[in-house]
């Protein structure tokens, strides 16, 4: 009989903990690459194994063996600390997310605002690589990336706050719930009055999905909201200075913040790793994530990048107030259930 | 609070935005603009210079690589200024010809200016449609010329290949496809408010500015002026054909993009009413081998897709030219960027660059003028690099 | 959003993208490729290096006893203004555009008159060790 701690343990390295994760994240990748090249009409990865799917794997081996050029006159400190924590933050993040089943692999009262504060610490990270690039280009790219979070910060809390409420709860785990007590719920009284709250549920909750969204894609730094590693402005903004393994680290960690992200918009909003049986939660959990993956991709494809100024003003002026409502409404909602 | 100390940020001369290379050294406080550098001269190859050594047919090959987008734009105008030098009467037809690829080259010039726009304000995928769409256009020319950039059809005398009834039938098939494409994209890009956004009251060029600074083309006209060299001063066939000046009132880089899709549409009819009334006859007049221009002193003017080209021939008899000196439409612009730069934002940088759709092969030639002595020279690339290192090797 | 039905239109179409080496498309007439001369219309009046506008081309002998011809496609452009000028119609320019050499031996066309009229000289494409 394996002893629990060695199961504990085999659980973290291998699955579902860093290999999957990271297996996962560069498989998302593809998808997102592959979705993307479709919607504008051209093939995306193709020739580096099954269509193309190797190709997240090619770039990340041929980034690790290149040369690693910090500036002479960076801090090296921090410019060395930057892209490790770039990368342990997300994995640490994935470990609040339940996959395999209801629970996560680490669960208790207060993770979803560990989560949230982990976020926000992943900004911060951002804009020290750029300041401690001592590049114009680096400068510019921090600062702005400093100036977007404090546009997006409150609107992404206000927008997770939600569910919460609704699940009565602060654990991801257990908020993770809330769709299948609902559908629970509803069955069990009248007919109009099901329709009219489940109808009702969906409608707020939707609304506060696609703030969540709008949130993760400034998060995430990725078109409209890759304002602070814009290339055609300021040829790759705080990531400039950055090559070889360093890169290869903030690439990596870029795409299992998506996994991160897909994995907390399924958790908050779309129930989480659970679904009808007989398909096992993990399966669920790929499936739901990979549809996430492919919203962010089409949202990708469809608007040109946003201003700093324009962003900070339209979110502030037209975001928060949609927020406070939809917290308002999903106050009355949980009174009713 | 203290002064705020000024950044400096330097675009190019390698830069993304920037699709050949120039330097715009930018300063700035905070997100602002407060203040541009432009330095051209990273292109300079020694053409004008080159033509002083090679006999007249081989100048227009020269002249053909000046700038891949608008090369007919050169070499017609060649043509142009060495047929009025030797009184040359060009047929019809001939003509006719020139006009029809002359549009088709705007057509293409327009098209993938539009394209690259829409890359800098980050909208990648409008860029990759445009950009597949503009592939009608570029067969089409592949098929009527033999290349896609480098067309060599204008000669001098006429022009060296003719447009048979199945390619002109597919030309019209081409042209009714790419407009209802360039009708779309107009309509997307007044509807779609975030592009809207970064472009609507961005890199503002009042009447008064433009006139002053002397800009050309769509950026003089976008401003509401109205002015065209094509209707001021009518070259090829355009003294005999309907045509229509496109302008615009807004003055910023919205109104530069509605100036060129206006301009798009209004070529598809002129190759329209061209292929209506083609007059059959020659191609082209014989001219000798080895061609004499007899002296003279001509300047040509052109609307190349960026707006007034001058070509300046001056000729004492003999094979060669005594001196040939070009000045490009993206020269007479830049002091008008300069102006538009200050006052915005960094992100918008990159878009009021590309607003004038800069075309920095054909700006960089340099003439140096000694204004004590008034005597001016050019020097090619070789001589340049000479006269720099020895004055570094004295000077330091 | 204005752009959303394009967008999702596109799911099923074919990629636009010409999959070239794998897929090639065919070149169209009077596509200005590689050169081709024939030997016995030649009658070596050196008008062609004469025009030239990149210096590309280099007669072996004159007149009458002209022995070979070469063309540098390192230096040429392609202008076709050789083709133009001859007055016995003794160049061609085929639609064969691939031509890229590992060395300048490789895109240096060395015609002469011992070959027969069609054929052309093989390059080397293999890469020399």
């Amino acid at each position: 009989m394996v002893p629990a701690e060695l199961l504990k343990i085999a659980e973290l390295i291998v699955f579902p903990g860093f290999l999957f994760l990271i297996v996962y994240a560069l498989f998302l990748e593809w998808v997102d690459r592959k979705f993307f090249a479709r919607l504008q009409n051209r093939y995306g990865p193709q020739h580096t194994g099954w269509k193309g799917i190797l190709q997240p794997w090619a770039d990340l081996i041929k980034l690790l063996a290149k040369e690693d050029i910090t500036p002479a006159a960076a801090d090296k400190t921090i410019f060395t600390l930057v892209p490790i924590f770039y990368l342990a933050i997300p994995l640490t993040v994935m470990f609040l997310v339940p996959i395999l089943g209801a629970n996560a692999y680490l669960s208790f009262q207060g993770d979803l605002i560990v989560v949230i504060f982990l976020f926000t610490l992943l900004i911060q990270l951002v804009f020290f690589g750029g300041w401690s690039s001592v590049n114009t280009f680096g400068i510019v790219g921090g600062m702005r990336a400093a100036l977007q979070m404090l546009s997006y910060e409150i609107p992404m809390a206000l927008a997770a706050i939600g569910p919460a409420i609704l699940a009565k709860s602060l654990s991801i785990s257990d908020i993770a719930q809330w769709p299948s007590r609902l559908i629970g719920l509803l069955s069990n009284s009248s007919m109009p009055l099901s329709i009219a709250v489940g109808a009702s549920a969906i409608f707020v909750m939707a609304v506060g999905f696609g703030i969540f969204t709008l949130c993760m894609l400034a998060e995430l730094e990725k078109v409209p909201f890759d304002i602070p590693e814009a290339e055609t402005e300021i040829v790759g903004g705080w990531q400039v200075e950055y090559s070889g393994k360093k890169l290869a680290l903030l690439r990596l960690g870029g795409d299992i913040e998506l996994v991160a992200a897909s994995a907390l918009m399924t958790a908050l909003f779309l129930g989480g790793p659970l679904g009808p049986w007989p398909i096992p939660p993990a399966v669920w959990f790929i499936v739901k994530t990979t549809i996430c993956v492919l919203i962010i991709s089409n949202v990708r494809a469809l608007f040109p990048r946003f201003r700093i100024d324009q962003m900070t003003y339209w979110m502030w002026k037209n975001i928060v107030p949609i927020a406070v409502l939809y917290i308002v409404a999903v106050e009355m909602l949980a009174a009713v259930i | 609070m203290g002064k705020t100390e000024e950044f400096i940020i330097p675009v190019g001369p390698q830069h993304p935005a920037l699709k050949e290379p120039e330097n715009f050294t930018i300063k700035v406080d905070g997100e602002y603009v407060v203040d541009a550098k432009i330095r051209p001269g990273y292109n300079h190859r020694g053409i004008e210079k080159a033509t002083e050594s090679r006999t007249y047919i081989q100048i227009l090959y020269l002249l053909e690589r000046v700038c891949g987008i608008c090369s007919i734009c050169h070499m017609t105008n060649f043509c142009l200024a060495v047929e009025e030098a030797m009184n040359l009467e060009v047929p019809a037809r001939a003509n006719y010809i020139r006009t029809i690829m002359h549009e088709i080259e705007r057509l293409h010039s327009h098209s993938l200016w539009l394209g690259v726009a829409a890359h800098e304000i980050g909208f990648d995928t409008l860029f990759y449609y445009i950009w597949r769409d503009r592939e009608v256009i570029m067969d089409l020319t592949e098929r009527i010329s033999g290349n896609r950039v480098n067309k060599a059809i204008p000669t001098i005398g006429g022009v060296r290949r003719d447009i048979p009834p199945e390619l002109i039938r597919d030309l019209r098939k081409g042209l009714d496809v790419f407009e209802e494409r360039i009708k779309y994209y107009k309509s997307l890009i007044l509807k779609e408010n975030t592009v809207l956004n970064r472009a609507v009251g961005v890199g503002i060029l009042t009447p008064h500015d433009a006139v002053a600074l002397a800009a050309v083309g769509p950026t003089l006209r976008a401003s509401g002026i109205k002015s065209d060299v094509r209707a001021d001063d009518p070259y090829l066939v355009f003294d005999e054909i309907p045509f229509n000046v496109m302008t615009h009132d807004g003055c910023d880089v919205a109104s530069r993009v509605i100036v060129r899709c206006d301009e798009m549409l209004e070529s598809i009819n002129v190759i329209r009413y061209c292929l209506d009334h083609l007059p059959d006859g020659p191609i082209r007049v014989k001219v000798p081998v080895i061609v004499r221009v007899p002296e003279a002193e001509v300047i040509s003017l052109w609307e190349a897709p960026r707006g007034e080209l001058i070509h300046y021939l001056k000729s004492t008899g003999g094979t060669m030219p005594y001196r040939y000196k070009i000045r490009s439409p993206t020269l007479g612009n830049l002091p008008a960027v300069q102006k538009m730069l200050i006052g915005n934002y960094i992100a918008d940088v990159p878009i009021i660059i590309a607003a004038i759709d800069p075309c920095f092969s054909c700006t960089d030639r340099m003439t140096f003028v000694n204004v004590n002595t008034e005597k001016s020279w050019v020097w090619n690339n070789e001589q340049l690099r000479r006269y720099g290192n020895k004055w570094y090797q004295q000077n330091s | 959003m204005a752009i959303e039905p394009e967008l999702l239109k596109h799911l099923t179409k074919k990629p636009a993208t010409l999959l070239y080496p794998f897929e090639k498309r065919p070149t169209p007439e009077g596509l200005r490729g590689r050169h081709k001369w024939y030997a016995d219309r030649c009658i070596g009046c050196g008008l062609c290096a004469q025009v030239c506008p990149a210096f590309a081309i280099e007669l072996d002998g004159r007149g009458r006893d002209i022995k070979g011809w070469t063309v540098h496609l390192d230096r040429c452009i392609f202008c076709a203004q050789c083709a133009e000028v001859c007055p016995v119609d003794a160049i061609e320019l085929t639609q064969e555009f691939e031509l890229a050499g590992y060395d300048r031996a490789g895109i240096t066309l060395k015609f002469t008159k011992e070959i027969p009229a069609q054929a052309t000289p093989e390059k080397t494409t293999e890469k020399k060790e």
